[in-house]
Order: C-alpha cells, then structure tokens, then sequence
C-alpha cells in the first residue's frame, strides 16, 4: 500500500470541503436506495466529520494495533443503525467512486490500495459485529415516568424490554421515535438494578433537537432505542479509596451512579461530591442529593453556583469550590461535565498533586458545533 | 463539481487558452492601481463556467467510457448512479439540510429568548424578595429599637446579624410553625380547656418574630420566642405525641 499516495489523494477530496461527502451520500444513497433511511434527514454535520475522521485513519492505516479495537468498537455499535454486512461493499463503492471523482490522477494503482484498505477495515468492523451478533443490536426501553424539574431539565425514567448491562458511570447512546435517527448519549443516574430500571437526566439544549423532544415532547409511553453502553467512567473493583466527585451541570447523572453503586454494593468508603451550577434553579435534583446526604453517613454533598449572588449555597466555580475544602490527595477522583469546566478541575487537581492515574474523567461533549448550516457554536 | 482545484489551461472550445494569454486587461487609472474590477470579474466568472461545464462533462463521458468498456467487454454494467443524478441529489440534499438548520436556528431563537425572559423575571422576583426580607428586618430592628428603648443605639452589629439570620430561619420554619400551632390549639382545646388560659393561646405566635433581640430581658416575649422554635425544632412537631406542643404549655421554662 503506498501510504503517501493514498493521503495526497484523500487531500484533494477534503480540500472541496462538503462536496466530496455529499457526492459520497448521494452515490451511496443512488446505488442503494435502502441505506437513506438509516440516515437523517440533514446530514449537514455528519459529512464534514466523517471526511476528517477518514482522514484521520488513513492517516493511521500502517498502525493497525491500535485502530483495530476502536473499528471493533464501531463495528459492534453499528448494529445499532440496522447497519447489515451487505451494506459494507457498497459503501466502500461509493467511497472509491468519490475518491476517484475528485481527483484528476486516480489511477489502477490507488483504487487497489484504497479497496484493499477499506476491505481489510470493513472486515473487522463486521467480524467484531458477527461476534456480538448474540446480543439484541439495539434496545428498546418504555419511558414510565417523565419529571420536569426545572424549566429546561427533566428527570426520565426508563424501563429496557431486555436485560441491559452496563456498569455505573457509563453512557448509553439513545434514539427516539420523535427524532428518528438522531442518537445521542446520555448517561443513568443509577447503578443497574434488579429491575432494570434506569434514571436519564436531560437538559435541553436551545436548538437542540434530540435533547428538547426528550424534555419538552417525550413521555410515559413512549419507546427509546438504547445503543451498547461506552464511557470512561467506572469504579475499580479492586480499590477501597475514598472517592471524591466533581459533577458540572448534567456532569452529576454519571457521579450519581457512582454513589448508587458505593451503597448497593460497597466497599464502605468515604464519598464527597460536589455539584456546580449557574444559579440556584439549576441545582434540579437538590432534594434528591440532600436525602441520600442524610440517610448515608458516609456520604457529604456540597453544591455551588458560579452566578448567583443570592444564592445561600457555596459560591464560585465548582473547581474552585473543591479547592477550598481537602486536601484531596489520598483520593480517586472522578469528574464528568462540559469540556472547559472538566479541563479546567483536572488541571487544578493535578496542580494541587493528584497523580493523574487516580482522576478520571467523561467530558459532555455536544454532538456537532451548532444547529446553524455553518455551526456557529452557541455555548 | 466545483471549480476549485483544476488549473484553466485543457483543450476547449468555448474559451481558449489562446484567449486567455492574449487577454489584456484595462489599467484601473492613475490614482487606483491594478485593473478594472469589473473586467477581472467578468473573465473570472467565465472562466468559473467553464470549468464547472469541462467537470461535468469528463465526469459524463468517464460514464460513457464505463459502459462503453463493460459493453465490449460482454460484463454487466453495474448499475454506477449517473453523475447527474448525483448532482441532484446532493442539491436536494442541500435543500433539506437548509431547511432542517433553519428549524433548528429558529428553535434555538425561541428557546433562548423564552429562558432569557423567563430568567430575568426569576432573578427580578428574588431580588424583590430580597428587598422584601430586608424591610421586614429593618421594621423588626425598628421594633426592638423602641421595645429596647435608651440602651437600643448600643446594639452591636453581631445582634444584628443574629437577628437577620433569626428572620430568615423564622421564614423558613413559618409554616412549620404554624401548622404546629394549630395542632397545638387543636389539642389544646380537645385536652386543656379551662387548664390554661385560654386568653394567653391566640396572641402568642403574632408577637413572636419581633421578639428576638431582647431574649436578655426576663419578660414573656423571650418566652414566647422559645415557645416557637420548640415548635419549629424537628421532633417537635406531630410525631411527639403525649407531650402536647402547645405554645402556651412551652411558654413558661
Ligand atoms: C459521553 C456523553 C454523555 C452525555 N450525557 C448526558 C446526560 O446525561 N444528560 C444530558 O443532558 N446530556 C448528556 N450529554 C450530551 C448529549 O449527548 C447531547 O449532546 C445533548 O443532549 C444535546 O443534544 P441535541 O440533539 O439536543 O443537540 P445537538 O444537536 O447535539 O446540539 C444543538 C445545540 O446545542 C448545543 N449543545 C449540545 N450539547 C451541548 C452540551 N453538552 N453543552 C453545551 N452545548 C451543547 C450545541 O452546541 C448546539 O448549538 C452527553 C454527552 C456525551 C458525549
Ligand atoms: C475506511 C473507512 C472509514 C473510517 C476508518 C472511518 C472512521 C471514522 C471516524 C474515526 C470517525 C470519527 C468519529 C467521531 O468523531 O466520533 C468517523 C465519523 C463518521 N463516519 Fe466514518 N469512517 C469510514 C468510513 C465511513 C463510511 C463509509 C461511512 C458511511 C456510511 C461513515 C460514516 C461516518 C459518519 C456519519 C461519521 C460522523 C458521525 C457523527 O457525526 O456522529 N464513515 N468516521
Ligand atoms: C468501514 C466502514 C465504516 C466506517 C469506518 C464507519 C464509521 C462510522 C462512524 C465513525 C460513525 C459515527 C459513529 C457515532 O457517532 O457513534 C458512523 C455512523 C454511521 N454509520 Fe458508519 N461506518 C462504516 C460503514 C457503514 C456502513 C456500511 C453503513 C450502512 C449503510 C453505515 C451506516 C452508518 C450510520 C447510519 C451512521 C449514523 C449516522 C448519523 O448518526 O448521522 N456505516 N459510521
């Protein structure tokens, strides 16, 4: 395979920017008719990802060691799409037809290497989905009960038909009937229980589509497609440490879990959280924290807003925050929010001398820029 | 598809290279360097053209040339979309992802205008709020001033604060209070009518916030405000039963 070759073609498509993956698409979908219907309908924010992230891998294609497990990974999660071995020739047609489309020297040489390349990806995505292929491709979950509890935050209770396992900290990709084939993460406030039962927090997003149907439009009733569980958040089994736990905004579904899993299953252990937010109205899930604060000894729970002056709780970021409690350093710290605010504690905690190995972290990240065509990021 | 990447220079017929290398442009004038815009633009939009026209039809006759090859060579075609059809496709596409991006920025207006109004109108009402508290501890202090009398002015800044936070704690446990209190008359009628006095019960709980301040002096209001936080005090309340909280049994310690 002639690397080089291959990137200086693959510049040439990225260089037209949304034109070559919207030629892809639409080959794709020309060809075959019945992959469109696993897409939305804007695919605005798709296209220009997935061209970097072809990029990426070709980038990457002589290190096979380490793309294998994420093309697994990608693979077992495509199930999730209706995703069908017989779809992977065809999308690699379309590939090798935009790759040749764009550039002017496409030559025997460079459809071999990229069918080649493609092949060998594609076998295994598809190997490591044939593997799974024992487990359901998606789950479905009855909504039984919808909570607002704050004008943008509502509290979802949900009920998978099948067995789901997943383990605490973790997020789950989910669709709904209302945006079809919109999957974003999210992640239960609880550890699996023995009803399956799992709590979903949800703040919509202005613009949003998938976040504000799940607050504003979803209901008891209604059925979510759960994808398999992923996530950087989990308890080692081996460790006794206290814990102590920053929550950003939503940040505070995952850390949840957490603490469910301490009580459910042990070991006995100290456990701080502290929770950060605008202001007072934000905090939608203070009763809640405060009762478990009260039945649990082991358990403290400090809440603080970064911009409200007449809030009676603790003022200032929530890194700050934990700064001026501690010191920290004998604990295993996990933190989960927006990017800048998990940045920004991380840091501090190692500034302050946590050894990184011992903080954990799972950014909220949005799913695409903005809602615009251009997408204006608007956070 | 689009007129990017491919330099002007292949055989054509509608502009040639020819034409191109002979072209002169008009100098602007002796204040404006450079060349009449209006010129440049016009050649470059032609030569935008055609280009676009020179894409499309290598990309139809790369489709010709397929079928034709596949055609002698006795193979099916497989059935490649034409590059037509692709075009428009993707300027459907477009259309759609226009369309679903103004929705969605229109959404995003909404909502955010919704949550900034609605925010204003939270943080005005605790603001007045606020203010509300904030006149109710100076009208308190005021009381006590008088209640005091000379040695008021000597108050110290501590017992002020004591006071605000005696208001806003009272605030709180308001409705504790009162919920107490009612059972407490409620008891108190069923069990100790004729015991107590029966004047004493009503006026206890309206004299009681402004009596904080002056706990030291030895009078029944500091014992009316220890009748209340005894009712306000968790355990105090309806589960203690054969101790009848009644403000006016806790009124004298
Ligand atoms: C691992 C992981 C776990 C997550 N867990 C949760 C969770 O438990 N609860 C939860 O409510 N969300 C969670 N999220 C975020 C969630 O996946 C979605 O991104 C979010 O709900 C918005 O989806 P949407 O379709 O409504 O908006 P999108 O179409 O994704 O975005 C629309 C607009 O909203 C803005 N936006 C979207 N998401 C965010 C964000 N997180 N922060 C700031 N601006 C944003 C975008 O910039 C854009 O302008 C998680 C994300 C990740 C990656
Ligand atoms: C060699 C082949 C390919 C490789 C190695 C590859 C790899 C990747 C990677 C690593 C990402 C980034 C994921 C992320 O940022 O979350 C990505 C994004 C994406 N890829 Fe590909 N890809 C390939 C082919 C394809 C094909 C053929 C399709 C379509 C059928 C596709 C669809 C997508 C989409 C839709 C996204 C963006 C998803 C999103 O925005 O959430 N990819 N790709
Ligand atoms: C080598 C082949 C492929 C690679 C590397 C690849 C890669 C990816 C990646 C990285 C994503 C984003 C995943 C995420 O956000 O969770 C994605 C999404 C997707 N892929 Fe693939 N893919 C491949 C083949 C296919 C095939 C054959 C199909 C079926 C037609 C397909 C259908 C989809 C769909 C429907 C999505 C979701 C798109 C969306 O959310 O907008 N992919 N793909």
């Amino acid at each position: 395979m002639d690397i080089a070759a291959m990137r200086a073609n693959f510049a040439k498509a990225a260089a037209t920017g949304d034109e070559a993956p919207l030629y892809f698409y639409s080959h794709l979908f020309l060809s075959h008719p019945e992959t469109r219907q696993m897409f939305p309908v804007s695919m605005a924010h798709q296209r220009d990802r997935l061209f970097s992230a072809l990029g990426d891998v070709v980038a990457r294609v002589d290190d096979l060691d380490a793309l294998v497990p994420i093309l697994q990974q990608l693979g077992r999660d495509h199930r999730k799409f209706g995703t069908l071995a017989a779809h992977y020739p065809a999308v690699g047609a379309s590939l090798l037809a935009t790759l040749e489309h764009f550039d002017d020297q496409w030559s025997p040489e460079l459809a071999k290497d990229w069918t080649e390349a493609y092949t060998l990806v594609a076998e295994v995505m598809t190997a490591a989905a044939d593997e799974a292929a024992e487990q359901p491709a998606w789950w479905d979950a009855d909504v039984v009960a919808h909570e607002t509890r704050a004008i943008d935050v509502a509290v979802l209770r949900i009920r998978p038909r099948a067995q789901y396992d997943y383990v605490a900290g973790q997020s789950l990709s989910l669709e709904t009937n209302v945006r079809p084939r919109l999957w974003r993460y999210y992640s239960p406030a609880n550890a699996p229980r023995p009803d399956g039962l799992m709590e979903i927090h949800v703040k919509a997003r202005d613009g949003g589509p998938v976040s504000s149907a799940l607050v504003r439009r979803v209901g008891v009733g209604d059925v979510l497609r759960l994808g398999p569980p992923v996530g950087h958040i989990s308890l080692d089994a081996e460790s006794d440490r206290d814990l102590l736990l920053i929550a950003g905004g939503m940040g505070l579904a995952p850390l949840k879990a957490l603490i469910d899993q301490v009580s459910r299953r042990g070991p006995a252990r100290r456990v701080d959280l502290f929770v950060g937010a605008r202001n007072d109205d934000h905090h939608y899930d203070r009763a809640d924290l405060r009762r478990l604060e009260q039945e649990n000894p082991w358990l403290s729970v400090t809440l603080a807003v970064s911009e409200d002056k007449l809030s009676s709780l603790e003022h200032g970021d929530v890194g700050d925050v934990v700064m001026r409690h501690g010191p920290w350093l004998s604990r295993e710290v996990y933190v989960a929010g927006p990017g800048v605010m998990v940045d920004d504690t991380v840091s501090r905690l190692r500034e302050h001398g946590v050894p990184s190995r011992r903080i954990h972290s799972e950014v909220f990240a949005p799913s695409r820029p903005g809602p615009s065509l251009d997408g204006e990021v608007t956070e | 598809m689009t007129s990017a990447p491919n330099e002007p220079g292949n055989d054509d017929r509608g502009l040639n290279p020819a034409d191109l290398h002979e072209l002169r442009f008009t100098r602007a004038s002796m204040l404006r360097p450079g060349y009449v815009d209006t010129e440049v633009d016009r050649v470059m939009s032609r030569v935008a053209e055609e280009l676009a026209r020179h894409i499309a039809e290598k990309a139809q006759l790369r489709d010709e040339v397929r079928a034709l090859r596949a055609h002698v060579e006795g193979t099916p075609v497989p059935v490649a979309p034409s590059e037509q059809a692709v075009r428009i496709l993707s300027s459907a596409q477009q259309t759609a992802d226009a369309y679903v991006a103004e929705a969605e920025e229109f959404s995003r207006q909404m909502t955010s205008e919704a949550r900034a109004v609605y925010e204003e109108e939270v943080r005005q009402a605790r603001e007045n709020a606020g203010a509300i508290i904030q006149a109710a501890q100076e009208a308190a202090a005021k009381m006590t001033v008088g209640m005091a009398g000379a040695d008021a002015g000597a108050r110290s800044m501590e017992e002020l604060e004591e006071q605000v936070a005696y208001l806003k704690a009272f605030g709180q446990a308001c409705r504790v209070q009162l919920r107490s209190y009612l059972e407490a008359l409620l008891s108190d009628v069923e069990k100790e009518w004729g015991r107590a006095d029966p004047a004493l019960l009503p006026q206890q709980p309206a004299r009681a916030p402004a009596q904080r301040s002056s706990r030291d002096a030895p009078d029944d209001s500091a014992a009316t405000f220890y009748g209340n936080t005894a009712a306000e005090a968790p355990g105090a309340s309806e589960e203690q039963e054969g101790s009848p909280a009644t403000a006016g049994s806790r009124s004298a310690p």
